[in-house]
This record gives structure tokens, sequence and C-alpha cells, in this order.
């Protein structure tokens, strides 16, 4: 109070100070509600550790692949339990056809409905690590997705209550960064803090779109990281780095270092938010996910300047049987854009490869090379292969690999639940909390305004800092404890910045994977039945498509869809009449559903 | 252009509807800048080039960069042993590749120019120049932008580095001379904005965008350990710039001392390295004998600065004209003494 009334006085003396502490109240604001959602991540078996950041309430963290590092290989998946009667009753009710007369089979079909339930599938598992919150507390995590190809994992933590929730921080658009933009880096690096209360440090972004090649023990590539100043260590390592409105832009995890070892030198990489969102689906569903690949390798030639100069990337390197030579590009061919983005760099057309899953449909254009020149601009349309990482351990990505059914439902109600971030500003959000002494504090968020009751008192904050207070019908204008306290809850509350409700229609739906659809990510959830029928979803909850088993055709078809375009692909494979970018060329008749 | 027969133009639809945009799944677009910083970076950059040059050895790093200083193509570059002749190619902001020639090194500044063709450039070169002198003025605190190329991250049109930090203060020669490894001989900027391999040859700059320093190699204190990253004031830059760029000759001539007399001979001939400054033998009626040194005398001090070895002995007494008077401090088995010495001219 008297603090506050301190700094009133000096604003009015010097606008400049009084600027400085505004903005300098707004960074504290803003880490005091990030830091609540950073946590330390450690494996119970060795030593160190590394950071990671709750994206979810639900407890869904974002982490480095190194920080969980190698699947334990003598960890043995817990065996089901001996169901009581009642569970049995419930279990035949609910399948009434689930062998009513042997018993023996009705409980093999119990246990096996268990396992799916409660158990994660695949062929490699690790043991649950432990994760340590600036609440104090020490949970387990159950590791669900890895992608060795970028060097992510995510974990979900453990309750201790039921319908536990824990403050979170969304994922923002990391293509909005600019150099010289602040961010700050959190963390636990050197294990620093025994309470797990982050380490913050600050810096600007240095370079954006850096691509590093494998490096470390296990080669890890990092296709699209954020170059920052701000200190990263070792212990930083799955630590998120923030922007000033305290979105998630990257998950730290490299540094460059001098000759001194691993210290650091002003050189920390963050593998960039908008190339989590790719895979995001796929790890949020407990999958092994796949980055994609042409197989071939490219330079950047510079040859003589003035007119007659020469400069562009060129195809150096390639498989034979890769998808790019099956598509007729050849050695020494130029490669001009990739989706739509003018190709600049040899790293900058790995970036653009290395940042989508396999499997992705790409359009390349090319230039071939002739005698003494080159051809005219060529367009193609090529699926990403799957690059191989070393990693998995079947040699086909674990692929079998996916989380237990009651996390996938639990991932699919965090994939809804971002979908309602979207026009968060716009709807209303509740909260209410009881203090010590008894005492009711309610706050209401209905776009820009904030109304907080604190019993027969009423304060008011609109947008633009605007507030009052109304006290026995009549309103009054704040005091400076008062338009602190408001302002503290406008930009500090993250009870504030969560909502927990389930939109209709996808009543039991799973989370089982992501998909990319005209250039952006979207997410897979299963539909309850027959387990052939999944419904795609954008990011914001706009459909993206959708795949079923035709009974007809006999194949499993796939429809893809965003604004105008539409894609059709039968068994894995283009459906060149009936994909188009205007979506009403499609005819729907019975003859094309019964060709084969 | 030669008509296909229609079997070809059906093929041509068929592959037609094959290929389709498949969207931007990253958009390499830029927002406009809106922070102060974001825009003095933005503003800068494209000044900023990339070096390439010889190598051979594992630990001579082969890149660099410079800051473009005139639009006729002078690009300033720290001298070092990758910047030789025929070998050393410029990166220009829009990613474009140009050879080099070598214009005449600074020794004292340890700076070099390059110049390329401007002829070949397509656009026009944005050039910087050190502020005048009473806008180059730094303080300590002071927010400063280090842009350079650290580890060669950045390759052809990609933005170099940006790092951000404080000016930390200032080093003057007498710190230097406790710091063997420094080669640099002037008033140096220390700030906290990183500085790597690879950045060296970048420029420091202020929020409002002046020009106020040019990133130096890390000053390594073998002795202490520690790193630091440190700037050569622009102000310094200029004789040399003018005296290149514009053709204007130095106007402060650079006073050469006559060698200076002391009539101490020092033991230096141990090894590779410089030995500590022992007397080995006085000369008679010289001004070390009427100050009473001894052989086996160890100089500790010259003035203000230190002296560890017989070469740093050398390189101090350089500074001084005969007729000066230094103050000497040696050290006599435990005892240390000092005396004024009044430099004489080196005898025919």
């Amino acid at each position: 109070m008297i603090f506050v009334c301190a700094v009133a006085l000096c604003g009015m003396q010097d606008p400049d100070l009084a600027a400085v502490v505004a903005s300098e109240s707004r960074r504290a604001g803003v880490i005091e509600r990030c830091s609540l959602a950073v946590c330390s991540v450690m494996a119970m078996d060795a030593p160190g550790g590394g950071s990671g950041v709750v994206f979810d309430p639900a407890g869904f963290v974002l982490t480095n692949y190194h920080v969980v590092g190698e699947a334990d290989d003598d960890y043995q998946l817990p065996q089901p339990p001996e169901p009581t009667e009642a569970d049995l009753a419930a279990f035949r009710r609910k399948n009434p056809d689930a062998a009513p007369d042997a018993e023996q089979r009705l409980l093999a079909r119990w246990k096996e409905e268990w396992r799916a339930e409660h158990l994660p599938r695949g062929k490699s598992h690790y043991r649950n690590k432990k994760v340590g919150l600036p609440d104090g507390q020490l949970y387990e995590a159950e590791v669900l997705g890895i992608d060795p190809g970028s060097d992510l994992a995510v974990l979900r933590l453990l309750p201790k209550k039921d319908g536990q929730q824990w403050p979170c921080c969304r994922l923002g658009d990391s293509d909005q960064l600019l150099v010289g933009e602040t961010v700050f880096a959190m963390g636990n690096p050197f294990l620093l803090a025994t309470d797990f209360t982050p380490t913050v440090t600050f810096g600007i972004v240095s370079g954006t779109h850096r691509y590093q090649e494998g490096a470390g023990q296990r080669m890890l590539v990092y296709p699209d990281c954020i170059q920052v100043d701000a200190p990263v260590n070792p212990g930083n390592s799955g630590g998120p780095l923030f922007n000033e409105k305290g979105e998630v832009v990257g998950i730290n995890g490299r540094i460059s270092i001098g000759d001194r070892g691993r210290v650091n030198v002003g050189v920390g990489f963050a593998i960039a938010s908008n190339q989590i969102k790719n895979f995001l689906g796929d790890l949020m569903a407990g999958r092994h996910t796949e980055h994609g690949t042409l197989d071939m390798s490219a330079w950047f030639m510079n040859s003589g300047n003035g007119p007659a100069r020469r400069r562009g990337v060129f195809v150096q390197q390639m498989f034979k049987d890769s998808v790019i030579a099956a598509a007729g590009v050849g050695l020494g061919d130029e490669i001009t854009r990739f989706n739509d983005i003018e190709v600049r760099s040899a790293n900058q057309l790995a970036t653009l490869i290395g940042v989508l899953p396999s499997g992705t449909w790409t359009t390349v254009w090319y230039r071939p090379k002739q005698e003494e020149s080159f051809g005219d601009e060529r367009r193609i349309s090529v699926k990403l292969a799957t690059l191989d990482t070393g990693s998995s351990r079947d040699g086909v990505g674990d692929d079998a690999r996916l989380a237990s059914r009651s996390n996938r439902r639990l991932a699919a109600k965090a994939v809804e639940r971002a979908w309602l971030d979207v026009d968060e500003m716009s709807a209303a959000v509740h909260w209410s909390r009881t203090g010590p002494d008894g005492s009711v504090v309610r706050a209401i968020r209905d776009g820009e305004r904030l109304r907080l009751e604190i019993g027969e008192l009423v304060l008011v904050r609109e947008a633009a800092g605007k507030g009052h207070a109304i006290e026995r019908g009549t309103a009054r204008e704040l005091t400076a404890a008062e338009a602190e306290r408001l302002r503290r809850e406008w930009t500090c509350n993250t009870m504030l910045w969560q909502r927990a409700t389930s939109l209709p229609g996808l009543e039991g739906a799973e989370l089982v994977g992501g998909v990319h659809v005209f250039g952006a990510p979207a997410f897979r959830f299963l539909l309850p039945g027959d387990g052939e029928c999944e419904a795609w979803l954008f990011a914001d909850g706009s459909p993206a498509g959708f795949t079923f088993r035709d009974p007809l055709r006999r194949a499993k078809v796939e429809w893809h869809v965003r604004e105008q375009n539409l894609r059709v692909v039968v068994d894995g494979k283009l459906e060149p009449a009936w994909s188009s970018g205007n979506r009403s060329t499609g005819q729907a008749d019975e003859a094309w559903f019964r060709r084969t | 252009m030669r008509l296909l027969p229609p079997a070809a133009w059906c093929l041509a639809g068929v592959l037609g509807a094959q290929t389709q945009d498949f969207g931007k799944a990253y958009s390499f677009a830029e927002r406009e800048p809106r922070t102060r910083v974001e825009q003095v970076v933005d503003k800068l950059l494209p000044s900023i080039v990339k070096i390439h040059g010889a190598s051979g050895l594992a630990t001579i790093s082969a890149y660099a960069s410079g800051i473009i200083v005139s639009k006729q193509g002078h690009i300033l570059a720290l001298d070092q042993i990758m910047i030789q002749k025929d070998r050393t190619r410029v990166v220009l902001y829009d990613g474009s590749v140009h050879q080099a020639t070598l214009l005449p090194e600074d020794l004292r500044l340890g700076v070099r120019l390059l110049k390329i063709d401007p002829a070949l450039v397509q656009g026009e070169l944005q050039p910087l120049w050190p502020p005048a002198a009473a806008e180059a003025q730094f303080r300590t605190g002071q927010f400063v932008v280090s842009l350079g190329n650290c580890f060669r991250l950045a390759e052809f049109s990609e933005k170099v580095s940006a790092t951000f930090g404080v000016v930390v203060g200032r080093a003057n020669t007498a710190l230097r001379y406790r710091m063997a490894d420094v080669k640099y001989d002037g008033d140096l900027i220390l700030t906290d904005a990183c500085n790597n391999p690879g950045h060296f040859g970048g420029g420091l700059f202020t929020l409002d965008g002046r020009w106020i320093g040019f990133n130096l190699r890390l000053l390594d204190s073998k002795e202490t350990n520690t790193m630091l990253s440190a700037a050569i004031p622009t102000r310094d830059l200029l004789p040399y710039l003018e005296e290149h760029v514009l053709g204007k000759a130095r106007s402060e001539a650079v006073a050469k001392n006559e060698p200076v007399f002391t009539g101490i001979v020092l033991f230096d001939k141990a090894g590779l390295q410089s030995p500590p400054a022992y007397v080995e033998r006085v000369m008679p009626d010289s001004p070390a004998q009427a100050l009473g040194l001894r052989p086996d005398d160890l100089i500790v001090h010259i003035d203000d600065y230190s002296i560890r070895t017989c070469l740093e002995f050398r390189e101090i007494l350089k500074k001084f004209a005969p007729g000066r008077t230094i103050k000497l401090t040696w050290k006599r088995g435990t005892q240390v003494s000092y005396g004024d010495l009044t430099l004489a001219k080196e005898p025919r």
C-alpha cells in the first residue's frame, strides 16, 4: 500500500520513471503468472534433471526428449488387478455380448479392457518421472509422446487428488517473434532451486528460424529454433521461453558453447512453438512422432554478381528411391519454392521440411537443370517420407506406441479447452475463493472487464485500466490498494485464464494423433464406435476433415478440408479427380464410391 | 510454341489437378518492428556483413563479421589471420557473395578495410559512419545492442545475431598490461552483450542507433580465467577511416619516439617466453647506475605499468622519449625500492 503510493508519487514527478515502473510491474506480473507453470523434471534413477512447462490445466507438460532420455528397457507395465464382482457386473452391463457363459473368458476380456484403459501401447516404456512444481510439491508424471526428431516430449502429471488442476501457460505464435524482441527463459539450471521455484533469465531474440543440425550423443536436430541471448544453462533443458505476453514461444534445449565447456556464452536455442504445434497431436496422443524428409540435401550456390549472376538452392545429393526423385527432380536442379514460400537458403529449406511430420503433402517448385541453364519452373506435389532418426527400437518408429485410453480422452479434453481459449476474451470466466476467515471473493471476467466481488464491495476494472468501486450501491473511485489488487488479479491470476467446459458432439472421443491438413496442424479424434471413424479438427476447433472405412470401396478414405480446399486420399493415395483447390468440383455420386 | 496433341492436354490436366498448393505451414514473413530494440536491429542489419576467409588450422575460425562504411564498398573488419589476399569473401545482407580486396591495415588498432566492387552490388550499400566525437559518448550502464555473426549461425541472406546488454565500463591501458593476452593499445568499451567467435568485427550500438563500438575479439585473461566482451570506441577508428575512405591525410602525425637509454641490460636469454625482467648488468655511467641498480634486481614497475617480462619492459619504454623521468620500482631479495630515473639518449 505504502509502496504503491510511493510509486504513484514518483510517477507524478517523473513520467519516464513512471513508464519504467509500469513496465517493470507488468513484467513482474507476467513472470509471477508464468512461473507457476514451470517445473523441474527428474528421472528417478539418474542424476541431474531438466525443466518443463505445464501447457494444460489437466497437467500436460512439455519438455525435451533428452531430459526424458531413453526408454527403460527393464520396465514392465503393471498387471491388471483382480476385478470385484461389481466391476464385472458393470462390465457385463456395458458389454452384453461379452461371453456370458464362460467366466474365465469374461475375466480375460475385462483384463484386456483394463489394459487398454490404463496402460500405453507400444514396445518401449518409460518409468514415471518426478516433476517438481513451484507449489513445492513433487508429482509423478507419465511419459506420453516423444519426438526424437526435434527433441521434444510430453508428460502428464498424475493428480494427488481427483480433478486436480494446475496453473498453465498457453503456446504462442513463434512466427511473430522478431530479432530484438524481449523474451524470458525459465527453468531450473544446475538444479539450483530445491523448492522448484524457477530461475528467470532475460534477454532478446538474437535470431529466428535457425536450423541446427544434429549434435550431441543422440544427434538431435533442431529444425527451427529461436536463438536467444537470455542465459540458458544445463538444467534449463525443456524449460519454456516466454514472450512478453507470457505465452510459451519455445522450449529451450540447446546452447552453442565456446571453448570453456558446457556453460552459457549467450547463444541459446529454443524449439519454436509453431514447430511444436505441428507435432502436438501426436505427442499428446502418446505417439513416437516421425519427421518428414525429402531424402535429399541441398546447397546454396552463388556464382558471380551483376547481370549474369546465378544464385539459388540446388539439389546436391539425393537417394535414388527418394520421393523427390520419383517426382522427377534430379541432381543439380534448383529448388525455388516450398509450400508457397520462396527458398532463400539451404538452411531455410531444411527448416521448412524439418518442421513437418512424415506423410505431409507438400508442394515443391523447382527448375530442372539443362545443358547450360535451367528450365521453366515446375510444380510437383510430394508426400514427405519418414526421416530415420535412429531412435526407434524396432526400425518402424515404434509405430504401435500410443497412450492409454484414459490419457487419450484427457488429451481430447485438453485440445477442446484450447479451442475455448481462442475466443477467451469474449467469453465470461467465473472464479470464486473462500478466504481463511470465511469471506468469499468472486471474480467474473467478461471480455475486457473484470468484476471482483468482496462481500458488499464490488471492484470493476475495464479495459485500458479504468476502474471504479461500488459500495452499497454507489460508485466511487478506487483507492490505490484496490487498484493494485485489481491490476494483480487482471494480470497474474492464473485461475482467470483457465476454463474447463467441454464442447458437445465429441463426448467419449479420444485423441489419437496429429495430421497436417493444407499447411496447418490438426488433431485426430477417434470417435466412439468400431474404431474406423475419425474426426479431424484444427487447433481452433474448425473442421479439418475426417476418415472412415468406405464399405463400398473397401478402402480407407480421408477427406482433408480447409476453406475452399479439398483433398481426397484413398488408401494413402491422392485422388486427383477429387482433390482440388475448389471444393465444388467434386461430384458425390455413387459411381465414384464404387470405383475400385 | 508447338501445340501439343489432345492426349497430352488431357495428361496435363490430370497432372494439373494433382499438383496443388498445400498451403503455408510456416510464414517466414516478418511483422513490423515495434519496440526500440527491434527497430534499431532492423535498421542496422543491412550494414553488417559476414566475412569468410582463409583457414587451415582447426583453431583458426575462418569466419567473422564486418561493417559497411562507404557506398563505394569499403568494409571494416578486424585484421586477423583469416583475412588474406584473394581468399576473403564478403556476404552481404541480401545473400550475395563478393570477393574483397585488402586495403592497408592499421597496426595499432588491429583493423583493416576491405573493398568490394559496388557495381556488382544489387541496390545500394547502406554504410554506417562513426558519429562525431560529441555523439560517440558512451556511459557505463547504457543499454547496447551488439550485432555479429557468432558461431557462423547465419549463412547467406540469413540475419546475423543480435545480443543485448549494457556498457560495463571502460578499460584503460594499465588494466591491459595486467592481462597478458590483450594485444590492443588504447581505450576499450567493456560490455556484457555477448561476444563470441565470429561476432567480432560486428558493431556495438546504442538504442537510438548510434554506432559506438567495433567488436574486438574476446578478452581472455589466462591469469584470472575470465573472458570479457570488448569493443574499440568508434571515435578511435575515425583517423584510419578518414585516411582510407575519404582520402584525408591523418591530421595528427604519429610521433615516433627516439630510442631511450637506461643502462639496464636484462637477462633475456631463456626459452620462447620472455623471462621476468631481471637485471643482468648495469652499464657504467648510465642513469641506472646513478640510481643504484645492481645485477639480479627484478624490475617490477615503470610508472603505473606492471612489468612482468623483459618484453613488457621494452614495450613500455617505447612510449617515452629521452629526457622523460620515470618512476622505476625494483625488487632486491625481499626488499622493494623505487626511484626516479631520467631516460637518456641512446649513445652513438
